[in-house]
Formats: C-alpha cells, structure tokens, sequence
C-alpha cells in the first residue's frame, strides 16, 4: 500500500514548466517561462492588496487579499475590522479554493438529457435570459407571480434578492433558517425584541462564561470574534468557561471545564441553575424588578422543583458541580454570561431551554453590563435600536413594494389565498390581525409555525419539498440560489425527489458557483461570480460593542461567464420588463453600492481602501436601555405621568410605535419589546399554540420558561441512542467539501461514540457500522411513524469526550457531486460544457490522495437522507440533534 | 496620507533578528488549522505535504483533546543541516534553517535526521521542504504567515536573542519549553504547556479517523 500511494505522487509528478505554477488560468495573465517559476511565489513587493468581505462562513470577517498577476493569491485579516480585530481563520484561504477550482461552472447550461441525468448544453446568456424571462412574464400576465418561488442557502445581498422578489410580485423569497437557528433567535426577539435576534457578549471583559452547546471556537455565527477574545480573557485574565455539550468539540476542549450533557437536557441544567440563585440569594433584584416582566416570587415558585440533583437525574450533570457553577456564575455577575447555540436549541424543547438560559442572565443582572450579556444591534443602519446617531445607510430608491398579505378582505391578495387547502384557510382565516396581515402561503410562511414569522421571516426551509409535493402550493418556476438543499437538508432525498418530478417542479433554474447535488438537478444552470468578484454591502453585530460597517468589492472580474447575481437579477428585471425594470435604475453595482453608502463620513475611495468604517469615538452599546431619549426623539411624544408606562409618539408617531419607558420619572430607551422591559414571561407561546392546536400541555406552549423532555426520549431503551451531528473547523456546512485544504485535512465523517458504548455494543475502532434512525413522536411532521425512517453505514472512532447515549458524524462530507475534490474522485466529473479547460490545478490534476481509488479512505459518508425531517413545534426550527437511533455491526 | 497597516509593507520595513524564533502557545491554540492552511496557500504546498501541521491528541486522563501546531524547530544543532550531503540545506544568519532547492539532490538524509518529522519530499519540484519562517514575508516586515494568521495569538515570532523582545518576555513568563528537548537539538521554536504525553502522541499516526492511513505521515518520516 505504501509503495502505491508513493508511486502515485511521484507519478503525479508534473515534469513541464507552464504547469508548475500554482494556478494556471487561462482566463487571466498568465505567465508560463521558467525563469518565473522562482519568482511565483508571492512577493509582497508586487502583490497588490484589497480589503473585502470573506465569505468563508457567517462570520463575514474584513479580510486583505493579495493579487499578484491578476490571480488572488492569499488571505490576511484586516486589522481595522473591529470584530476580527484582525484575525482570520482557514477558511478565507477557501475562497481562492472555490474561486479558481477547476469544475467552476463559468458558462450557462441547458439541460440536455432527462432533468438529472447529467446532460448539459453550453448556451448564451441571451438564451438563458430568454428562458427564464419568458417563464416569468406570463407568471406575472396570468396574475400568478407567487408560482416563482426564489429559495436561497446564503444571500448576502442584504436586500437585492427581495428587492426582485418584492419587484417581481412574489412572496416566495425562502431561506433556511429552520436548518439553523430559529430556535435559539425566538427567545432572545420574545425577550428583548426584534432588535436582538443575536446577542453579543462582551467576551473581552467578561470573568465567567457558561456555555450551553455553542461552539464558536470552530463554527458559529460570530465564532471567530469571539474565540480570540475568549480566549485572551481565559489565558490573560484568568476568566472561566464552562461547556456543557454531547461531544468535545473545539470549544469544550478550551474549556475550564467541560461536562457531557443528556442530549435535550440543557434547559433542566439551567432551571436549576436558576433554582440555585434564586436559593443562595444571589439574584440581582434590583435589576430585576426594574426590567423584567414577571415577578420573582413567580419565577421562584415556577422552578422550586428544579433542584440541581433532579437535574442530575435528567441530564447526567453532576448536582454538585450545578450547584456550584451557578454559584460561581451570580458571584462573577455581572461579568458574567450565557453563550447557547444548536446544543441547547435544535431540540423538540430547545426554544424554552434557551429561555431558560436567557432568563439566568437577566436574574443575574449583566444584561448589557461590561463583561455581561450584551446586545449590540445586528439591523443594518436606518436607525434601528442602538444605532441613533449614525450616518444612514440605506439601499437606494426605488424601494419595490411587498406583495400583499394572503387573506380574505381589503388588501389582501384573495386569488393566491383560495387556492390554498380549505384546512389551512380556515386556520388563516382564525389569526389575530397581526399575523393575518404577515401570511403569505404556506411556503413562507406555514400557518402551523406561527412563531417563525411572528417577529420576522424564518422559514420552515425543510418543509418546503414535502408542501410542494403534497400540493400545498403550486409552483412553476423554482430558482435555486447558492442553496444545497438536495444534500444538506434533513431527509434531503425529498428535495431531489421533488426536483425530479417535472409535474411538481416544471422549471428549475440554479444559479450557483458550481456543480452540485441541487445544480445537478436543475433546467438551467446560471454560474455565479464569487465572493471575489462582487460587491456587497456589509454590516453585523459588533463583539466590540460599536457598530461598523464593512465593503465587499471584487478583487478581480468574474471569470469566464460567470456574473454577480444583483446583476443577473438586475438583468432579468429588464427582460421581463411590465414595470419591473422600473425599479432598477442604476447602471452597474459599484453605483449602486456608491449610492447606498453616500452619507458615510468618508469618501467611497477611501472606503474601498479600508475596507471597514466605524465611529471609534462612540460610547460602546453598554446599557442602551437605561439611556435617556433625546429631545429629538421626543418631540411629539406621549409622555405618561404614571411611572412604567409607554412612551409613544417620537419618531413612530404616525404608527403609535413604542420608543422608551419612564423610569425613575425620566425617559429612558428601554428595550425594543414592545413594553421596552424584557419579557421573561411570553403570552405568545399559548396563543401561538391556541392557534395551530397544539396542546396547551405541550412544553413549547408555555408562556414561562419550563423545561419538557423531549418526547421521543422518554423511558430511551438501552439499546437505542442519540444520533447527532457537528460542524468541523475547517468547514462551512455543505459548501466546502470541494476546497482542497479544507478537505485534505477533513474528508471523512467517522462514527464517534465513547469507547464504553463502543465495547458494550461489541465494536471496535474501526468496525464498520450501520446506524438506523426513527422518526419522532411529538407534535411534528410525520411524526410517530413506526419503523426505520433512513440508515448509513459508517465506521467506528471512540472519543473519551463524548456522552456515551451519543453516536456522531460532521455532515459535511460524502458529496455525490461537487467535482475532484468534493467526491474524493481521481477524474474531473462535472459537466465539460460549463468549465473552461485552461482554468487548471496541479494539486488535484490526477485525483486527491485521500481517494479510494488512489487506495485511500475516500470523503465520507452522505448522513442527511437518514435524518428526519423534524421541525420544533410553534417555530419550526429543525430538531438536528433528538434523532432517536439504533447501531449495529454490519 | 497615514499609511494602513498592510501599505506598510517592503523590504524598509525588514526588522532584524539575531536568533529568529517561534512560540507556540498551546493554552492559546483553537486547533483551527488556520496556521496550516495559511502556510500551505502562502507557500503553494502541495496536497500530500504539510510543513506546518496541527495535531489533535486526545489526553490521557481526561475527555479532552488538547491541539498542537507543529513546525519545523530551526534547531540550533540542526541534525538535516549535518545530514544533508549536498549541502542544500543552509542557516541564515538569523538561525533559520532552509532548503536551497537548487542544490537538492533528493537524497532524504535530512527527512530521516530530522527528529521532528519537520522535512517532507515535495515530489511535484522533487525537492526536500520545510519550513523557512516565510523568509518571502520577514523579508518585507511581515510575520511567518502562521503567526500572522493565527486568530487567537497563539503563535509568536521574534528575536529569542533579545532579552527584551515580546517573545523572550513570554518565554520567561511561560516557561516555554522545547518539544522533544532531549533530541539536543536546540531548537528555535519553543512550547507552552506542552505535555510528555504529547510528545509520544503526536506522531502515532491517528488523528481525527483511525482509518485514516495518513500519506503526510510516511512522508515524514513519522510511520
């Protein structure tokens, strides 16, 4: 085996001096003398460098990229970036992977052969345009816009796409943010409003972290600003983490310390916590009573049973060790804060095992303290909660007008309405106002998850395929933007099932960066400029508490054919034509994003030179809520006499908008809840439930935080364990299978399991595998089916860190399409007819080493049309982690 | 026009060492590879070869995995200099340590004297390579690209000869160590709370996937 594998690399070899270079594209500058062989190595000297916006992950950090010769050669951090502060992590370096990996698809592609097969046919852009826009017409001439459905993976427009939804006439702009987080971004809007879907720690200052299943040292939306200043308050200033997880992931092997967790127990750890501090005294009452909306006494006698040693008994948590972090946790406050994230949340009970996390900071008092739980606004800059005072930014007029609501009455759009099945109408028709006017069908917004558009759009993205198929809405023409649904969903299998079924799906179109499991299934593939070769407006919350702004702007042109998809929108909106173009009146993106930062302080030169704007000189976002309105703000305003009433009027007179709250006899901003106190206790969960006809027993109904079992774990037999899955450091969910360093190091997903599970069930490391899974048993999609749901085949690693009911697999990997490096292939295999044969890398010529077909392990296994589709009661986030499963040898 | 940081850059900007060195913090390490891939993009490392790469060691007596960067050590006494036949692999003024690809005849003395498994054959220029602290990037006033694209801080260069250099404060203040430090080989590159246990781990082969027969290792020498 050696000898092969040794043979096979000096075979790979390359002898000829033009394919010594790194890259050899033929598409830019390209230099093939020997002589400059030397010299490819990046020098410094020459290379030019460009700030912009990574796109490696979530995070979006400021990055440098070096181009030397036309190509991008490599990634820095931006120093200026006040949430890097600098820092970078392997994933920016990806970007050039993917930018320049040889099956890029650079030109449009008609399908040729049956949808699926693999048949493709080079095309114009006018024909492409042409095919779609002539689709697209007749939808808005036959007054059916809503049969476009428009389904994003990751847009980073921060409006483009829905301005040509909201252009278009058609509400079904989805995502998937039930794949992600929706779960865990309902108990911090129901506390403190729409404002803070994500919170922002002060991680620099703070002395005490307790972390309930996130994990931002390798994966997390923020992970990277928070990992480097956790990590210099743990190793300079002696702070403490604590991580309660299923698994030793990166961040719970930085920690202090580190406790394996009953899957879908977090919240029973933190009700006891609760009960601790409450117990000892160490609540800030003080606090307390001035901001939140429910009393103590309630609070203590809703978690008097919640003792640490009955959260022993759920969770395996030793009660001592409970009891005592919380302790440390009071005794730390207000330096102090939770961290949660999928470990707490993807659960059947995961939305109020968050609440009960987010209820230990408030009890605490460090909401908005140095060192506490902080909130910094993540909205843009029109404005929003926080951000008074800052230069506006705002994407240009022509503002498109949204669609309207589905209903019956004045206003409402009546046709798309009727159509719908009479079941779902009479539910509709039973809303409240408020949600009456935010339904717009079932695919954005399904009436039995009332939650996940009650504070703003989080679509139920793993409902999508089985409401398609089952007929819930008709659609004709299905536009798949940077999405991997066919691979990365939750029984992803009905994805491509629907994709296939041309009655379901008459036209799909897939604009993306490459060939994979969704473009492979489309009518008509549109290739996409990359991250480095487009523009994009930048703003999130900052972990150093003042807001910033940052500018993505292309370091290169799109290669090939390849185009930035504002202007293949911006296009499309021309061709279709009927009004439409009216609303695209700028002549090329760098105008656009010109205007829609034309009141920052500086000139667009000198913003594209930093890369990164900020006000240093802002006091950081400490305590917004005890800040006292200006006159500004209240000019126009109600001000109630009585102590702890509103203050309306101001800036949202005309709406009656809530702006503050007196206190102490003055006006003071409070939180952006509607009573601007926070809201520990929540009506909106009984009444979401009332609606949808969940029992009023069912946990998630609760209006106080309450810990519930998760219903399919309940008397859990023996032999039956918790399947779950995690995300690796170097990889970014089901994106960067095909980039060669991140895959060179991950390219497998082994089954982890503690070596004591390992040697009851009589396997050894190694061992080959199989790993059924069930369906679930609570108020969820298909629930309480008998038998097995989906099964793999894997093999062994045991893990003295992970909870022994737990088996575990990444999902990053075991791609079926996604070229050389994403299948772990020796020979190229996506479609000859959208590449450019110049664009060429030496390092993945003649396979990766990893291959089986080089003798090597191969990439992994496809675990996703194993995992039921599984949505939490109310808000629809996906239950990744409560997979009920039983393991055997093969 | 004040200059930004990474206009700051060229051959005026080249700092001085006398003993170039490197501390790899193990208390500051995430185990994020960044170090790794950085380097590889840097240096256009081939798949197959890795001259800096990160370790994943799971401890003996608890149930978490500790993460180590390991990298070539620029010792003092290099044992691939002494090995090398012909003579290809030179020191700098600075103690680094680097390959004259020119001169390599490919007789891998250097991947068997190398106590660290720091040289690996790269069989695409058919040359030995290692680590040179990117002498491209010190060159211009740059950090190594690993230390400069480590986000945590875990990784520091400077002049180990210069007592009140920012690397010797932490040496001393650590107690920064070298890995294996009875190979005598005085190296350059110094570790904090890096563990005995490690040392024999590191190399054994299994990382992440017990099936995993990595290539990286025989190329190092490390099987």
């Amino acid at each position: 085996m050696k000898t092969d594998r040794r043979s096979f690399l000096k075979l790979g070899a390359l002898a000829t001096a033009a394919e010594l270079f790194p890259l050899t594209l033929g598409l830019q500058a390209k230099d093939n003398s020997l002589t400059n062989f030397a010299s490819t190595r990046l020098d410094y000297t020459k290379a030019k460098a460009t700030p912009t916006i990574c796109f490696g992950c979530t995070n979006h950090c400021s990055v440098i990229g070096w181009i030397q010769n036309g190509i991008v050669r490599k990634f820095e951090g931006n120093p200026l970036d006040p949430n890097t502060q600098g820092n970078l992590c392997s994933k920016a370096q990806g970007m050039i992977s993917y930018t320049y990996y040889p099956e890029r698809i650079l030109y449009p592609l008609k399908r040729a052969g049956k949808r699926g097969e693999g048949k493709w046919q080079r095309i114009s852009w006018d024909e492409a345009y042409e095919m779609i826009a002539s689709r697209l017409k007749r939808l808005r001439a036959n007054g059916t816009p809503e049969e476009f459905v428009f389904h994003y993976g990751r847009d980073k427009t921060k409006g483009m796409t829905k301005h040509f939804t909201n252009a278009f006439g058609t509400p079904h702009r989805l995502n998937r943010r039930s794949i992600c987080s929706s779960n865990r971004r309902a108990p911090l809007m129901s506390f403190y409003g729409r404002d803070f879907e994500w919170e922002t720690q002060d991680l620099e200052n703070t002395k005490y972290v307790i972390n309930w299943g996130a994990n931002p040292y390798e994966a997390y939306q923020g992970g990277l600003f928070m990992a480097h200043r956790l990590q210099k308050s743990i190793v300079e200033n002696d702070a403490k983490m604590v991580t309660f997880e299923v698994r030793p992931s990166a961040t719970a092997n930085k920690s202090q310390e580190f406790f394996t967790v009953m899957p879908g127990t977090d919240g029973a750890v933190a009700g006891a916590m609760i009960h601790t501090i409450l117990k000892e005294g160490l609540e800030d009452k003080e606090f307390w009573n001035r901001w939140a909306n429910y009393p103590l006494e309630k609070l203590t006698e809703d978690v008097k049973d919640y003792t640490p040693e009955w959260a022993e008994a759920e969770s395996g948590v030793p009660a001592a060790d409970i009891r005592r972090i919380a302790i440390e946790f009071a005794k730390a406050a207000p330096a102090c804060c939770t961290m949660s994230n999928r470990g707490s949340a993807k659960h059947y009970n995961g939305m109020q095992a968050d609440r009960l996390i987010r209820t230990l900071d408030v009890l605490v008092g460090n909401v908005g303290k140095p060192g506490g739980y902080c909130l910094s606004s993540l909205r843009g800059w029109s404005g929003h909660y926080g951000q008074e005072g800052l230069p506006q930014l705002k994407m240009p007029e022509p503002k498109a007008p949204s669609p309207k609501p589905w209903g019956i009455g004045e206003g409402f759009n009546e046709t798309a309405f009727k159509k719908l099945p009479q079941e779902v109408q009479d539910r509709v028709n039973a809303f409240p106002d408020k949600w009456r006017k935010k339904y717009f069908g079932e695919l954005a917004t399904p009436s039995e998850y009332p939650l996940s558009w009650h504070w703003y759009s989080m679509r139920v993205g793993q409902l999508v395929y089985p409401y398609i198929n089952e007929g819930r809405q008709k659609i004709d023409t299905y536009l798949s933007f940077t999405l991997g649904a066919s691979f990365g969903y939750p029984e992803a299998k009905v994805a491509r099932e629907v994709l296939l079924d041309e009655e379901k799906v008459p036209f799909h179109v897939a604009i993306d960066i490459g060939y994979g499991e969704q473009t492979a299934l489309a009518d008509l593939i549109l290739p996409e400029a990359t991250s480095l070769e487009r523009w994009d407006y930048h703003s999130t919350n900052c972990y150093g508490l003042i807001p910033y702004t940052g500018l993505r702007q292309p370091l290169q042109k799109p290669m090939g054919e390849s185009k930035p998809i504002t202007e293949i929108l911006r296009t499309l909106a021309h061709k279709i034509g009927d009004g439409m173009e009216k609303h695209y009146t700028y002549q090329d993106d760098e105008s656009l994003y010109k205007d829609w930062y034309k009141n920052l302080p500086i000139s667009w030169e000198e913003f594209k030179r930093r890369g990164i704007w900020q006000d240093e000189t802002r006091l950081k976002d400490y305590e917004l809520y005890e800040r006292l309105l200006t006159e500004a703000e209240l000019t126009g305003a109600t001000i109630p006499t009585e102590e702890g009433a509103l203050v309306l009027g101001g800036q949202g007179k005309t709406t009656g908008k809530p702006i503050g709250i007196i206190k102490d006899g003055k006006p003071v901003r409070g939180f952006p809840t509607p009573n601007r106190i926070i809201n520990v206790f929540d009506p909106i969960f009984p009444e979401a439930a009332k609606a949808v006809g969940l029992p009023l027993s069912d946990g998630n109904a609760s209006p106080k935080p309450v810990y519930h079992k998760v219903p399919e774990h309940v008397d859990l037999p023996e032999n039956r364990f918790i399947f779950s899955t995690f995300k690796w450091n170097v990889h970014t969910q089901g994106r960067s299978g095909h980039w060669k360093y991140a895959a060179e190091i991950i390219h497998t997903n082994p089954a982890f399991m503690h070596p004591d599970t390992g040697k009851k069930l009589g396997f050894k490391e190694g061992d080959e595998i199989e790993i059924s899974v069930y369906r679930p048993t609570g108020h969820t999609y298909r629930a309480g089916e008998k038998g097995v749901m989906g099964s793999f085949k894997n093999h062994v690693r045991f893990l003295k860190g992970m909870h022994e009911k737990v088996v575990m697999c990444s999902h990053h990997v075991g791609h079926f399409e996604h070229g050389i490096v994403g299948k772990s292939d020796d020979k190229e295999s996506s479609p000859v007819e959208g590449k450019d044969p110049s664009l060429t890398d030496k390092d993945i010529k003649d396979g990766v080493w990893w291959s089986k077909k080089k003798g090597g392990i191969g990439g992994g296994v496809h675990i996703n049309d194993a995992l039921p589709i599984n949505p939490a009661p109310l808000i629809g986030g996906q239950n990744w982690y409560d997979n009920v499963c039983s393991v055997e040898k093969v | 026009m004040e200059l930004l940081p990474w206009e700051k850059i060229g051959p005026q900007y080249k700092k001085s060492y006398e003993r170039a060195g490197m501390l790899v913090d193990l208390d500051r390490c995430i185990g994020c590879h960044s170090c790794s891939v950085s380097c590889k993009t840097e240096n256009d490392v081939p798949l197959g070869n890795f001259r800096m790469r990160v370790r994943y060691l799971e401890q003996p007596d608890n149930n978490q995995i500790s993460f180590t960067p390991l990298i070539c050590m620029h010792c003092v006494d290099a044992p691939c200099l002494k090995a090398c036949p012909s003579k290809a692999i030179k020191k700098k003024e600075d103690g680094r340590i680097w390959i004259d690809e020119s001169r390599c005849d490919l007789e891998k003395e250097c991947v068997q004297a190398c106590p660290y498994g720091a040289i690996s054959i790269n069989v695409e220029k058919d040359v030995a390579e290692k680590c040179d602290f990117c002498q491209h990037r010190t060159d211009n006033g740059l950090d190594p690209a690993c230390v400069d694209n480590c986000p945590t801080d875990a990784l520091v260069f400077g002049d180990l000869a210069d007592p009140e250099s920012r690397i010797s404060q932490l040496a001393k203040k650590r107690q920064a160590k070298p890995w294996k430090e009875e190979a005598g080989t005085n190296p350059s590159v110094l570790y904090v709370s890096h563990a005995k246990w490690m040392e024999e781990k590191a190399n054994t082969g299994v990382q992440l996937d017990v099936k995993d027969e990595d290539i990286t290792y025989e190329q190092n020498n490390l099987k």
